[in-house]
């Protein structure tokens, strides 16, 4: 058994058309893998920038596990909504991170996409808001069936992660 | 001799403790530094350090030297251990001036103390963390020369701090359970909330150990009183003494305002009883205890074993993203890739070594177009030998991808084509390849490209690298025209495992040193080098190895 500490934060976002971001987020591990401590998913606050056009969340991190196998590592998947002043939500992009293997700090950038939807609906989005949504989440995270989506490119989410690896020399694994 | 060392930083020092602070002891060693006392040194790290010297000290009690017991005194001193000065005495001793129920066992305190045969005391003291002169020392205390200055707003938050702390001792922990989790904000806030969340939140201990440096036989004036350390403990065991220990330093001095500028040193050591040796192991004993059973519950919760590589292998896992493509011509991209396996490589059937993004509408950053793709996929590929002294060393797996655009009219055209191979270290890697995509000569071809798209496609896909069809000792392109588009950024997390890294003689760090040397020299073969006499170290030395001691390895 090999332990896997994931310390760190969802600093923030950039790149986004809309102000007043918030990010969902979840973590997805494989079969082996067994999360010990920690919260496997959270919501951020909120957070309008004043100045220049970051939304910065601070969001912590900290989760433990622990393994019997290399494979279903685990990986981080967002989703990044703005609210606006009727306090409607509606999706600014979907973004996806493998956790990093080599032990120490990371800072990540994490690009986010939306799905598109046909031209009625993206002028609607430009007029009102709203706009298509994916039906599963796991496309996020899952590869497979991509090809379907017609996307947009959105921002940019950035995060700090820094991991310590515990007993993973002792099954010859270099990371 | 003539300069006796003193210590002039009066700054605090910060201490951490996880046992109880009521075992803090220390010892305060107060003396008056007249013209004899000066060269005789008492304390007895001074002497070891001085050993030389010490032929020089006049051997006070034999050159009959008389010294007024009241210049010098030594007392230990526990935690929060209240010892009145000459003037508490002589206050506390009057009843009627008793005003709070601490006054009163002040009186009965002194009371018995008379009766039992009178304080042990003389010049050194003590006010505790419930006396009001903490209080007051706190509110007052000057940091500036100015006459007119008024204790700030802050300083008044601190001392509440303190003092709160006096009047709800041990309800802290129960508050911080009661607060309720759906308020994150408080859109009212009361007083006493303010007071306690508008500055530091740690409740401290105060203790001060005061003398009273007055002329001899007139003790007893409080304007003689004279800080001697500070000293304050919070709940968290953070120990703050102001001035430091003086273990290993000279001694601190006072000196007296006044006509006379009498001049008093001091010492202050830590004496705190180390634990006992059956105590602590008894402590780590329980540590042990602790530790070896939460172990055995996580081996309960996961499982003890892992999966290991086959031995005489080496498993490739790679956590990848494609990440973003930027720089391409047309709008709405999406990448094909697939990954090549050498000879000799292998993977499980299940594995998919192939991916296709979505399609991706660019945006502007700079001044480039980016599609971004976020796109995850992973793969585990292993190394074998059959053949342990194989001629050719082996090659690394490649990624091949191709960049399409498809358009609103579902017009399809290539925009690039690349490839690089898996980075050959463990760790992460963000990798950025630039592709080409194939022209034809004239402008009829790129006038059909504009409006009805297609355009030159490479049958094989191989043919980015070495065409897999390719028999010869020269691969040449010419003739075949090519025009640089954008590039794809991918980010790869390789994890690698191997018995052979178990071996003590491998150290990975030398494959490193190697590995940082092919970045240089640009040659996967010194990596492969490397690796391939370390597995031949190993496997000679599993031969060597009696048969049951393998088996036994190998579980």
């Amino acid at each position: 058994m090999a332990e896997v500490h994931v310390i760190g934060q969802i600093i923030g976002a950039t790149g986004f058309s809309e102000s007043s971001l918030f990010c969902k987020w979840g973590v997805h591990i494989g079969g082996a893998w067994k999360l010990l401590s920690g919260v496997r998913e959270g919501q951020t606050q909120v957070d309008t920038p004043q100045l220049g056009s970051m939304a910065y969340w601070s969001h912590p991190i900290d989760l433990h596990f622990a393994t019997k196998g290399l494979q279903g590592w685990p990986r981080l998947h967002l989703q990044v909504w703005s609210q606006d002043i009727f306090g409607r939500c509606q999706l600014s992009g979907y973004g996806f991170l493998h956790i990093p293997s080599s032990p120490g700090a990371h800072s990540l950038d994490c690009v986010t996409w939306r799905p598109l939807g046909g031209w009625r609906e993206q002028l609607a989005r430009a007029f009102v808001g709203g706009g298509p949504q994916l039906l599963h989440g796991d496309v996020v995270y899952c590869g497979a069936d991509r090809y379907r989506l017609h996307t947009a490119a959105g921002g940019t989410v950035h995060l700090e992660l820094a991991l310590i690896l515990r007993n993973f020399s002792r099954y010859g694994i270099e990371c | 001799m003539a300069d006796p060392g003193w210590s002039t930083d009066t700054g605090e020092a910060v201490y951490r403790s996880r046992d109880p602070v009521r075992n803090f002891r220390l010892r305060v060693h107060l003396q008056k530094v007249t013209s004899s006392s000066l060269l005789y040194q008492s304390p007895p790290q001074l002497v070891n350090d001085l050993i030389d010297m010490v032929t020089f000290n006049p051997r006070t009690s034999a050159s009959g030297h008389w010294r007024d017991e009241e210049d010098e005194e030594e007392v230990v001193i526990g935690w929060q251990e209240k010892l009145f000065s000459q003037f508490e005495v002589d206050l506390y001793q009057n009843e009627t001036a008793c005003q709070t129920p601490l006054d009163h066992q002040y009186h009965q305190e002194i009371l018995n103390l008379e009766a039992s045969g009178g304080r042990k005391n003389r010049r050194i003291f003590t006010y505790t963390d419930s006396d009001r002169y903490t209080n007051l020392e706190e509110h007052s205390q000057k940091m500036t020369t100015s006459d007119s200055e008024v204790p700030s707003f802050l300083v008044e938050r601190m001392a509440n701090v303190r003092r709160r702390l006096q009047d709800r001792r041990g309800l802290s922990t129960s508050r911080e359970g009661s607060i309720v989790k759906s308020r994150i904000i408080t859109w009212e806030p009361s007083e006493e909330f303010i007071r306690s969340n508008h500055v530091i939140n740690t409740p401290l201990q105060t203790m001060y150990i005061m003398a009273d440096l007055g002329p001899n036989r007139k003790l007893g004036q409080s304007n003689y009183e004279q800080v001697l350390c500070t000293l304050k403990v919070d709940s968290n065991g953070v120990i703050t003494v102001k001035p430091d220990f003086t273990d290993n330093k000279g001694p601190y001095r006072i000196v007296m305002e006044g006509e006379k500028q009498e001049v008093w040193k001091y010492t202050i050591s830590n004496v705190s009883s180390p634990a006992q040796r059956e105590e602590e192991e008894r402590e780590q004993r329980v540590f042990k205890d602790l530790y070896g059973r939460h172990k055995e519950y996580l081996s309960s919760l996961v499982g003890s074993d892992f999966e290991m590589a086959i031995p005489g292998s080496l498993r490739l896992f790679v956590n990848g993203e494609v990440v973003s493509a930027q720089g391409y011509e047309y709008d709405s991209l999406y990448v094909h890739f697939f990954v090549e396996l050498p000879d000799n490589w292998s993977s499980p059937p299940f594995q998919q070594l192939s991916g296709v993004t979505q399609t991706c509408v660019t945006k502007s950053v700079g001044m480039d177009e980016v599609a971004y793709f976020s796109y995850p996929f992973t793969f585990e590929a292993s190394l074998f030998h059959e053949n342990e002294f194989l001629a050719d060393l082996p090659q690394w797996p490649v990624l091949y991808l191709e960049v399409i655009s498809l358009d609103f009219w579902q017009r399809y055209r290539v925009e690039g084509y690349g490839s690089t191979v898996l980075p050959l270290a463990p760790g992460s890697h963000t990798v950025t390849v630039s592709t080409w995509r194939p022209v034809e000569l004239g402008t009829l071809a790129e006038l059909r490209r504009f409006f009805i798209g297609g355009s030159l496609e490479l049958e094989d896909l191989s043919y980015v690298r070495i065409p897999g069809n390719f028999k010869g000792k020269r691969l040449s392109r010419f003739g075949f025209r090519t025009e640089t588009t954008g590039s794809v950024t991918f980010r790869f997390h390789c994890i690698q495992q191997s018995k052979a890294f178990l071996e003590p003689g491998f150290g990975w760090k030398k494959m490193q040193s190697v590995l940082g040397g092919f970045y240089k020299q640009d040659s996967v073969t010194n990596v492969l080098e490397a690796f391939q006499r370390a597995r031949r170290r190993m496997q000679e030395a599993r031969e060597n190895l009696p048969q049951d001691l393998v088996s036994s390895s190998t579980l």
